[in-house]
């Protein structure tokens, strides 16, 4: 018994630390309805990576591997940056498409692109599937701290402008709103999401982060309409998940991401339910 | 050459005919917002097939294929149903829920298959290349039919695409149309990824008629520029493959939605002008 708990420790707490993050930037995204930016921006990432291997490639061949990495982590941010820039300028009253068409639009040309570039490399399948599925199951205490650097520095940052960041993504569907400067804040908002983006899916994969970012907030957004209560609500749906996951992953040997996903998927079934019976009362 | 011709034919003639029913149906998601259902659903159907085979129906059977397509129903039923008159939890939302919920569920069978690992990646390239004429013929008879419907009930479609807030009809009236709305292009999905894969098909519909919103507000206009832009695009995508040696889906998904981004900075520097000018 002993074993499996310090074995699930690390998985655990690295759920949590996302929780933390994602159940706020959860509300911003599902109020701003761009609920794929997760997928897209963690594709783009993926890109500047596959851009980079080229490069290397392209260059003086069998170069140190430590450096490589390291470059390939700076692309990936290089090319969040200029996703972020792309989507500010976008932003704009001329342009009558919904944002999340710019995304998924967005989404679908990296993708490709990065099967253009790489052309069918040997385990791009499996590459698929690891990048889908995460593996939270082999986080070591090295990568939980290097992710709660990342969680407190940017949480800080939101915290410290929450009402700034607030009041854009209100501005955003009810143009009644108008914020000085909101290109800037949309901007820094797309910038520290992207990081936040790139960090957690190397850690928990892009289906657990994408369902960490919905559901949570979804589950909230039944209840209340405070953020701050809001914030509380998806965490505790998300730490009964993500216990229940992970138990299960470890008693039935099912793997982790799937299975916290579909206890959140119950947790939100659950409150569904659970509204349904206030509402009969009232 | 003419033996390129021959044998681009088939595919030229799937581009043609997909971009057509595609960028119609593009127009109507694209003004309710929902743009990610098309993934949604084919993550669905994908689950479909899944459970078929572990029924113990043999691949690409009959079996396996009507439970797929009963699957694929049944979800997008429900979905039409979370259209309320006041929307808590916006409906891209739910279809993200579907999706991820879909893709973990699929990820915990992949693993009673052998092979099924497969079948989560598979539906992500596709390839118009090896499209048969009797594959192709079965979809235009199946495009006809759905096209007939949508003509009768066309005018009831845009009003509902069209209404931000609240509902145009009552709640069950409006869900009705929402039902035939989402179980016909339900069926034209999970039809066309079997031919084009994924992501050939989403940009199919988001790309067309985003660059023709761009420019037009109007439903008319959107479709007859949608469908101008979405063939056209497509068969410049086969040539360009064919020329540069590269696989043909990749192609035209990148040259449309990289025009749809050229378009909309084009639009931000014209009204910069306009500006500029008065």
């Amino acid at each position: 018994m002993f074993t499996a708990f310090e074995f699930m420790l690390p998985p655990f707490v690295a759920s949590l630390l996302l929780l933390l993050i994602t159940a706020y930037f959860g509300i911003h995204v599902i109020k701003r309805e761009i609920i794929f930016i997760d997928i897209a921006l963690a594709q783009i990432a993926a890109l500047g990576s596959a851009v980079t291997l080229v490069i290397n490639n392209l260059g003086s061949g069998p170069s140190s591997h430590a450096h490589e990495h390291d470059s390939r982590t700076l692309m990936a941010y290089a090319f969040c940056l200029l996703a972020a820039g792309v989507f500010t300028i976008l932003k704009n009253k001329r342009i009558k498409i919904p944002m999340e068409a710019i995304i998924g639009i967005a989404y679908a040309v990296a993708t490709t692109t990065a099967v253009i570039i790489l052309d069918k490399g040997a385990g791009s399948d499996v590459h698929i599937h690891d990048m889908l599925a995460g593996t939270i199951l082999w986080v070591t205490w090295q990568h939980v701290l290097r992710l709660s650097i990342v969680v407190l520095l940017i949480g800080g940052f939101h915290f410290c402008l929450r009402e700034k960041f607030k009041k854009v993504t209100l501005g955003y569907l009810d143009k009644n709103i108008e914020v000085a400067r909101s290109g800037l804040w949309d901007f820094l908002f797309y910038f520290t999401f992207g990081i936040m983006i790139v960090e957690a899916v190397s850690i928990g994969g892009i289906l657990t982060v994408f369902a960490f970012l919905i559901i949570p907030a979804s589950v909230s957004a039944l209840f209340a309409e405070r953020w701050t209560t809001r914030i509380l609500i998806g965490l505790a749906a998300g730490f009964i998940a993500t216990l229940g996951g992970l138990w299960l992953s470890w008693t039935r040997d099912l793997p982790s991401s799937p299975a916290i996903v579909m206890f959140l998927g119950v947790c939100l079934l659950l409150a569904i339910i659970i509204k349904g019976l206030i509402r009969l009362k009232t | 050459m003419t033996d390129n011709l021959l044998f681009l034919s088939a595919p030229i003639t799937v581009c043609i005919l997909l971009s057509g029913v595609l960028s119609y149906f593009g127009n109507h998601i694209l003004s309710r917002g929902i743009i990610f259902i098309d993934i949604a659903v084919a993550q669905i159907a994908a689950l479909g097939t899944m459970t078929g085979l572990l029924l113990g129906y043999a691949e690409e059977s009959a079996g396996v294929q009507v439970i797929s397509y009963a699957v694929t129903i049944i979800i997008i039923s429900l979905f039409a149903l979370t259209k309320f008159s006041k929307q808590v939890i916006p409906q891209e939302a739910i279809i993200g829920i579907i999706y991820c919920v879909a893709l973990a569920l699929a990820m915990l069978l992949a693993d009673r298959i052998p092979g099924g690992g497969n079948f989560i990646s598979k539906t992500i390239t596709g390839n118009i290349l090896w499209v048969t004429w009797d594959k192709i013929f079965s979809c235009f008879i199946m495009f006809l039919l759905i096209g007939i419907i949508h003509l009768i009930f066309w005018k009831h479609f845009i009003l509902i695409s069209d209404t931000k807030n609240g509902l145009p009809y009552s709640l069950w009236k409006t869900r009705m149309y929402e039902l035939i709305f989402y179980i016909t292009f339900g069926i034209v999905i999970v039809k066309a990824v079997a031919v084009g894969g994924i992501f050939l098909v989403f940009i199919l519909l988001i790309a067309p008629t985003s660059a023709a919103t761009l420019f037009t507000d109007k439903w008319k206009n959107r479709f007859i520029w949608s469908w101008v832009i979405g063939i056209i695009g497509s068969i410049s995508g086969m040539y360009i493959s064919y020329v540069l040696n590269i696989s043909n889906g990749p192609a035209i998904v990148t040259l449309l939605g990289t025009l749809v981004f050229v378009l909309a900075f084009v639009r931000l520097v014209m009204h910069k002008i306009q500006t500029v000018k008065s």
